[in-house]
């Protein structure tokens, strides 16, 4: 705690740099996703090859990303932040689209029936009841971006991940601690932030899941399927 | 009015839900559209606002080729109410039911007025306003579903099995709200269903559909039960037509009688000669103002002293009433079948007396009605 106060400035800075380096690429992520999602879910043949390619998305090593983007983008930020991105889309397309999905067939009918415009429809019904499953990915996005910031350390790059390596070097694992205690409750505060938004975006859910957990006890206890369950 | 010209549905497979269709949908009144499974009733309802296009044929609203019209443009001017409601989970009750206005760029504040004058139109309570579709009972969410459908009071109104999903008492009052909200509204409602009870209720016409796509007779429901087209109609009308057929003719047509209903204060002799005159075995009683009180029979008349009055007697239960000015032929029968005197006591609004019914005088009015019907049909055949 004593090292950790004295070295207060020095920390706030790293945490505003992983931060940064964490998020810029949740937000591009999002931002890519949602109309990529639309899009796989409008045109159905698209999804299998996007599918496909947000596998490789995520199998790819970073660190082989790193030595092949460090070429173009040389030592800066984006070295990390554009192999974070492809790792987040590769989370959040598949819940874009899974989120989409589950807006019930009758839902989408009676939109349509009712004159909705194509884009409109997306935007003011799909996109809303797809708020909660968007969320969630979202959720598993940020976590993991913030937690593998860290390994752009081995470019030099790594907000909080600088303390691994210092600490490593000067054999002070009080500096090791930090960083690893600093990463998680950033984490923690992410995900539980993107709890409280997806509570104050989807306010009918409340109403919902209270009669849904009463549902999904009673089918479980007759052994049947909650009506809707897929 | 709605006219399919020649629309055949055929799809990728060589399946045809519709074969051929020639209809008319009149203006202002409730089409029924009923047939089994796979007949292709909902395809042809869902080809009139462009949910599904046409194979062949064309479809014509007020003589325009629907087609021609955009179709959201078109779909806006449809009102559209399905069986799982379709409601939006994440709108408002009041908010649902303003999407059609919201879509053609009224304000929100009078979308919402409208919304509320429709909830109330529609019998739900003004508290629902706020809450969410989930917070709804099944019935409730179908009367919001009718309201969203007739927010921007739209000439046509498209019902796809809309009370399949609610219980059977449930269903029987969203069924008489449809009846009492045409009688006002005058609605061109097409209305798809499997149940044929429900669409001799509901419908001014019915269709009825072959398995396959093509149309076995459009009648009203009364020359529906009446006079089936083939087997098939008269099988899927299923059995008792000609007693659910009286359920169209109005028990005004009974010729009752009131020979034999005296005032208590009548004396048993006065009650004796009633009963001999009509030649009936029952005289009823009623109150001096004419409300009932009960069967006195010829038997016990004969037993006693002439001059005690029939108040003085004890009396056989009247039974069910029917009302005269309300009920039907169906309902004066059914009261006359129940009644252990073979007779039965019509009323008017207030429950006074009008007159009782006997077999007899229900063989004839059911004879006129039957031939009065038969007239008719063969005046607009």
């Amino acid at each position: 705690m004593t090292w950790a106060w004295a070295n207060r400035d020095q920390l706030a800075h790293l945490l505003v740099s992983h931060l940064y380096l964490a998020l810029m690429p949740v937000l591009f992520g999002i931002v890519v996703s949602i109309p990529v999602g639309i899009m796989c879910v409008r045109y159905r043949w698209t999804w299998p090859p996007i599918l496909s390619l947000t596998s490789i998305f995520y199998a790819l090593p970073s660190l082989a990303l790193f030595s092949v983007l460090i070429d173009y983008t040389g030592l800066t930020d984006w070295t990390v932040i554009i192999p974070l991105t492809l790792f987040s889309l590769s989370v959040l397309i598949p819940s874009v689209v899974d989120g989409l999905r589950s807006v019930p067939p009758p839902v989408r009918q009676a939109a349509t029936a009712m004159g909705f415009g194509a884009l409109r429809q997306v935007v003011q019904v799909e996109l809303p009841l797809a708020i909660p499953i968007i969320i969630a990915g979202l959720r598993v996005a940020t976590v993991s971006s913030i937690s593998l910031v860290s390994v752009g350390q081995l470019i030099g790059i790594g907000g909080l991940g600088y303390l691994f390596t210092d600490g490593e070097q000067r054999d002070f694992p009080t500096e090791i601690y930090t960083g690893l205690i600093l990463i998680v409750i950033l984490a923690f505060l992410a995900d539980g932030l993107l709890v409280l938004v997806r509570r104050w975006l989807t306010p009918w859910e409340r109403a919902r899941s209270a009669r849904d957990r009463r549902r999904v006890f009673s089918a479980a206890w007759h052994g049947s399927r909650p009506e809707g369950a897929t | 009015m709605i006219t399919f010209e020649g629309v055949t549905k055929r799809y990728p497979g060589g399946t045809v839900a519709v074969d051929a269709l020639d209809l008319d949908i009149p203006d202002g009144k409730t089409m029924v559209l009923v047939g089994p499974s796979g007949c292709g009733k909902t395809t042809s309802l869902r080809m009139i606002n462009r949910l599904i296009e046409p194979s062949q044929g064309r479809i014509l609203l007020d003589g325009r080729d629907i087609a021609q019209t955009e179709a959201s443009q078109l779909r806006r001017g449809i009102g559209y109410v399905i069986q799982q409601t379709g409601l939006f989970p994440h709108r408002t009750i009041v908010d649902n039911i303003a999407t059609v206005p919201l879509l053609n760029g009224w304000h929100k504040a009078r979308a919402r007025n409208r919304a509320r004058d429709l909830m109330d139109l529609v019998g739900l309570d003004p508290a629902m306003a706020r809450r969410y579709p989930y917070q709804l009972s099944g019935g409730q969410q179908q009367r919001v579903g009718v309201a969203r459908a007739l927010a921007a009071d739209p000439p046509v109104l498209l019902m796809d099995e809309p009370f399949s999903a609610v219980d059977p008492i449930v269903r029987a009052t969203l069924q008489d709200e449809l009846i009492r909200l045409q009688a006002e509204l005058h609605k061109t409602v097409v209305l798809v269903t499997h149940d044929v009870e429900e669409a001799i209720k509901v419908g001014d016409q019915v269709a009825v559909f072959y398995p396959h796509g093509k149309i076995a007779q459009i009648d009203s429901p009364q020359q529906l039960l009446g006079t089936p087209a083939d087997d098939y109609v008269a099988n899927f009308l299923g059995f008792d037509r000609g007693i659910r057929r009286l359920a169209f003719f109005a028990a005004a047509g009974l010729d009752l009688g009131t020979g034999t209903v005296l005032s208590e204060d009548a004396t048993i002799e006065d009650a004796r000669q009633a009963a001999k005159r009509a030649g009936e075995s029952w005289v009823l009683v009623t109150s001096p103002d004419r409300l009932p009180r009960g069967w006195a029979p010829l038997a016990e008349l004969e037993s006693r002293d002439g001059h005690e009055t029939v108040g003085q007697l004890t009396l056989a239960p009247y039974g069910h009433t029917f009302r005269v000015g309300q009920d039907s032929l169906r309902a004066a029968l059914d009261a006359t079948v129940l009644s252990r005197t073979g007779l039965a006591v019509g009323v008017d609004a207030e429950g006074h007396v009008v007159g009782v019914t006997s077999y007899e005088r229900l063989r004839a009015a059911i004879q006129a009605a039957e031939e009065a019907a038969d007239r008719e049909g063969a005046r607009t055949s």
